[in-house]
């Protein structure tokens, strides 16, 4: 008997230790890919700004290539990209080798790598027309000039790749559940968020005000805010007094991911401090 | 208890339970009201909330599963064994391994047929999907999961009641089942990893296609190998389990030979399973490098740091269990004296290894260092000095197991001089050249980096059997020292025993979850989207978490079947003792 106790505490102490030693490392939360907003009359400096944001986040760039002007990693560098791709293919202009190189990638493989990156038009990255304009003009950035926008034609577009086509298959998926069309607003008021937190003045209720939160947190700050209250406490406020009434409304078995990001969303558009 | 034991319906009263839970879960009327609105994509499960629920169910039933199958592999060997050489030694413990199936048979069964049902009614849509490209596969699963209970009950309980060759015969196709049944499921799993065999939209082509993914046989492999690592350890934990229960010394002797026979197993196995491991990675570069970089560059870097604490513990254990092992054998004192060398090279492989590769912890953070490689830690980080650390690691643990061998043993043949030097020479030469590849290559291109390691595995592989043929012939009919005292070992070394199973079975939990994982929001990979609330990827520290849970239930259940089967075997043990009285 006290050899079977002695084994279950050892035991619970080595899942214990591995539990901890996880905890040590970086704790990061991962969501699906979020959208960038590309307006039809964006000028090529905007093109440029949201391309470095679809190449860091939906197009999942940096997780393979570098943007520092090192040399000798697995993948391109990119740092010089705008420079060098007007003369690395006969015949191709800068924006065509970079359009080849996104939706072909396999085309031409650049010397001393491997063959190895994915049609970025293709799952699992699936950027639209419109997006890889955009990151063309962010390449072109790079140590070049960029000069294409939204209107700029290319010969691997096709009509289903184009951002309206990409809207109407994602409103299909979305076309499921009724409650998924609720707005922000409804979604805040039907889970009693504002018993806690106002949107229309700076004082603290039960929790802090959220009436200048777009300007406050990055969207990505609002979702962890939002799924894991206590994993930054706000100075002053109670931990766990959030997670609990959630807990009790069954909001985290509820909310569905669009519905996750429609919250999320309204919250980012309050920006009553500026 | 006694009746239990010898009908076992445990685990059938489990699945029981657990249905009618589950059931209760299910009547509360939002699940029916959700069912009114049309197709139903997801359901949600109370409290933990589905994912949590179907991955803790699915990683048990994996354990249990593996455990099943392993068993009767090495069984079967070592029946076979003690079938040539007649010592009935190894038959019964043969036996006494088998011993444990039955009731883990009938958990590995409850647990897979609740995994099946949460998993259709929580992910419609998605199960909908995988049997209309895998139908007639899950007809052949039931088929071949019912010739297992069949091959396994009469290997089992007509030990000792047929003749041998049949009795063997019945092994063998009891573990070709086994690997049918491990082949059809790894099919679906990596199916959602890397499919294949359909076209643009997700529609079937070809069934065959779609079980001959890219990741399937690397995946079967690694697994198949990893298995016996799992259930070795196991089993060897029961060895100790007795052992630290024994009353008398010849009980002691015993289980101590069964801890050590376990281990044996379990460590042999774990040598090639690097080499399998770097295949599957190659095969998910293979298929996708976005894939590829999830896996060991991107979000899971970080993983890999802890399964690197892992492998290196595990590694650290098994070579402590062997110098404490040694103290049973006479003549082994004069081994004593490299352990401290041999400690030193397992500590520096262990921190070149656990250095990670690259730290990303926020885009913003990457895009600060320009780029997903952090500028100091790249060095050790990259897969050149990994690959060196473990190849090092494993030869360092091979030459545990060589002083064991040779503990109590002094070659009497005329060469034995030469047989030693040259046997240091290849070892010496080896690490030399396998150090070097490493060095080399920082000095080359991406492309050519990659291709180094097949040299260095292959340069390890011939070091290890080579040494060993040699060291065959140079200790026949060696002059014994001294006997093995089998018993003679401290408590501490069964400590390290059931360190090893805990440290294994949390090992198969993590990276249960990596395969799952990086597929981050796709269910099927690039096919079929994840639009569920638990579409994101979790911390690492939560998904720690939910690992360690499993795999304490794992052990709860297990305690009960050891607890079973030491049970039913103590009539026997009893009745012996009165015949011989
Ligand atoms: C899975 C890793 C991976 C990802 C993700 C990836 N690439 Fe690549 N990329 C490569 C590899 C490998 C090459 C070199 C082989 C080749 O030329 O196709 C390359 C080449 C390139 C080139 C040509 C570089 C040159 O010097 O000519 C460009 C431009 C490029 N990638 C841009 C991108 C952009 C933009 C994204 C994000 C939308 C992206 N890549 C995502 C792996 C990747
Ligand atoms: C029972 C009161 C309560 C309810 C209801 C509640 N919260 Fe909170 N909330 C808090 C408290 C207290 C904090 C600060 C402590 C913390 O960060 O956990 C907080 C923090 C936050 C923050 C981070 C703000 C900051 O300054 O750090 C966000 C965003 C937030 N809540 C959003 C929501 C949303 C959206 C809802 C409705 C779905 C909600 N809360 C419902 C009490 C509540
Ligand atoms: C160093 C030695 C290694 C050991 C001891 C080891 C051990 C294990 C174990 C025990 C499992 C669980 C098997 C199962 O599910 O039955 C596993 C699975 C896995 N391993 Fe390894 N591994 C090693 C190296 C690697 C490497 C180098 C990689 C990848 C690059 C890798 C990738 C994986 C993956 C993706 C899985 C999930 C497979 C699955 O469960 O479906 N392993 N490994």
């Amino acid at each position: 008997m006290m050899n079977a106790l002695k084994i279950c505490v050892f035991t619970v102490l080595v899942a214990a230790f591995y539990s901890y030693v996880s905890q040590m490392v970086p704790q990061k939360v991962t969501y699906p890919p979020e959208e960038t907003e590309l307006g039809a009359d964006m000028t090529t400096e905007e093109l440029v700004v949201a391309g470095e944001e679809i190449a860091g986040g939906k197009g999942t760039c940096l997780t393979c290539h570098t943007v520092s002007g090192d040399t000798g990693g697995r993948f391109p560098d990119l740092a010089n990209i705008g420079l060098v791709a007007a003369d690395r293919k006969e015949g191709f202009s800068d924006v065509e080798y970079l359009a080849e190189s996104l939706y072909d990638p396999n085309e031409y493989i650049v010397e001393g790598f491997l063959p190895g990156m994915t049609p970025i038009s293709d799952p699992p990255i699936d950027l639209n027309d419109e997006e890889i304009l955009a990151v063309i003009a962010y390449l072109q950035s790079l140590g070049g000039v960029a000069t294409v926008t939204l209107d700029t034609e290319l010969r691997w577009q096709s009509e289903e790749n184009s951002a309206a086509a990409a809207a109407a298959s994602q409103a299909g998926a979305a076309a499921g559940p009724s409650a998924e069309n609720l707005s922000g607003e409804e979604l805040f008021a039907m889970y009693a968020c504002g018993t806690c937190h106002s949107v229309t003045e700076p004082t603290p209720l039960l929790g802090p005000s959220l009436y200048n939160a777009g300007n406050d947190f990055s969207t990505a700050e609002l979702y962890e805010a939002i799924m894991d209250p206590d994993a930054v406490v706000a100075e002053e406020f109670t931990a766990g007094l959030m997670s609990a009434q959630l807990n009790a409304t069954g909001f985290y078995d509820k909310i569905s991911s669009g519905q996750l990001k429609t919250l999320v969303d309204y919250l980012a558009m309050q920006k009553g401090g500026s | 208890m006694k009746w239990l034991a010898r009908r076992l319906p445990a685990g059938s009263l489990l699945f029981l339970m657990l249905a009618g839970m589950a059931l209760v879960a299910f009547w509360a009327p939002d699940a029916w009201a959700q069912d009114a609105a049309g197709p139903v994509e997801y359901r949600s499960f109370p409290v933990v909330g589905s994912r949590v629920v179907v991955w803790v169910i699915a990683q048990l039933h994996l354990m249990f599963g593996a455990f099943v199958l392993a068993v009767p592999m090495f069984a079967l060997t070592i029946e076979f064994i003690g079938f040539r050489n007649g010592d009935k030694r190894y038959d019964d413990l043969a036996h006494e391994f088998t011993r444990l199936l039955s009731v883990s048979f009938s958990f590995t069964a409850s647990l897979g047929a609740l995994l099946t049902f949460f998993l259709f009614i929580l992910y419609p849509r998605l199960m909908e999907y995988l049997v209309s490209i895998f139908d007639w596969t899950f007809m052949l699963y039931a088929c071949v999961f019912f010739l297992e209970a069949v091959f396994l009950y009469s290997y089992y309980y007509g030990w000792g009641k047929m003749p041998k060759w049949l009795h063997l015969l019945l092994g063998l196709g009891l573990n070709m089942v086994g690997i049918a049944i491990i082949f059809i499921a790894d099919s679906w799993l990596t199916f959602m990893n890397s499919p294949n065999g359909i076209d643009a939209e997700g529609n079937l082509l070809s069934t065959w296609d779609a079980i001959n993914n890219f990741t399937w046989m690397p995946i079967n492999i690694h697994r198949l190998i990893a298995n016996i690592c799992f259930g070795g350890s196991i089993a060897a934990a029961y060895g100790a389990y007795k052992f630290l229960g024994a009353k008398t010394e010849e009980e002691r002797a015993h289980y101590d030979w069964m801890g050590y026979m376990g281990n044996f197993i379990a460590i042999a196995a774990l040598l090639p399973l690097p080499f399998a491991g770097y295949w599957l990675g190659r095969e998910i570069y293979a298929f996708s490098q976005s894939l590829g970089i999830a896996l060991m560059g991107g979000t899971f870097s970080w993983l890999f740091i802890i399964q690197a604490v892992l492998i290196g513990n595990l590694f650290l254990a098994a070579n402590y269990y062997l110098w404490l092992s040694m103290e049973r054998i006479h003549g082994a004192e004069r081994y004593r004296k490299f352990t401290k060398w041999l400690l030193a090279s397992i500590t520096v492989c262990f921190i070149v290894w656990a250095t990670p590769h690259s730290l990303v912890a926020t885009v913003e953070e990457a895009r600060a260092m320009g780029g997903s490689h952090h500028p100091i830690l790249n060095v050790l980080g990259v897969m050149s000095a990994k690959n060196t650390a473990v190849n090092v690691l494993i030869l360092t643990t091979y030459l545990s197991f060589l002083f064991y061998r040779r503990a109590n043993k002094e070659a009497t043949v005329s060469w034995a001089k030469t047989g030693n030097i040259v046997q240091f020479g290849i070892l010496a030469a080896v690490v030399g050249v396998v150090i070097f590849l490493g060095v080399y290559g920082y000095f080359v291109e991406a492309s050519v980096r990659i291709g180094l390691s097949i040299p260095q595995v292959g340069l390890v592989l011939f070091a290890m059997i080579s040494i060993t043929i040699i060291d065959v012939f140079m200790f026949r009919n060696a002059r014994i020292l001294g006997p093995i005292e089998w018993g003679k070992i401290p408590n501490r070394a069964q400590y390290a025993l059931f360190f090893i199973a805990i440290t294994f079975a949390w090992t198969m939990g993590l990276m249960g979850y990596v395969r799952s994982g990086i597929r981050q929001h796709w269910h099927v990979y690039g096919v079929m989207r994840d639009t569920s609330e638990h579409a994101f990827t979790p911390t690492l520290g939560y998904a720690a978490n939910v690992v360690s849970v499993t795999v304490l239930i794992f052990f709860a259940f297990i305690a009960v079947v050891f607890f079973l089967s030491s049970l039913s075997g103590k009539k026997k043990i009893e009745a012996e003792g009165g015949a011989s009285s």
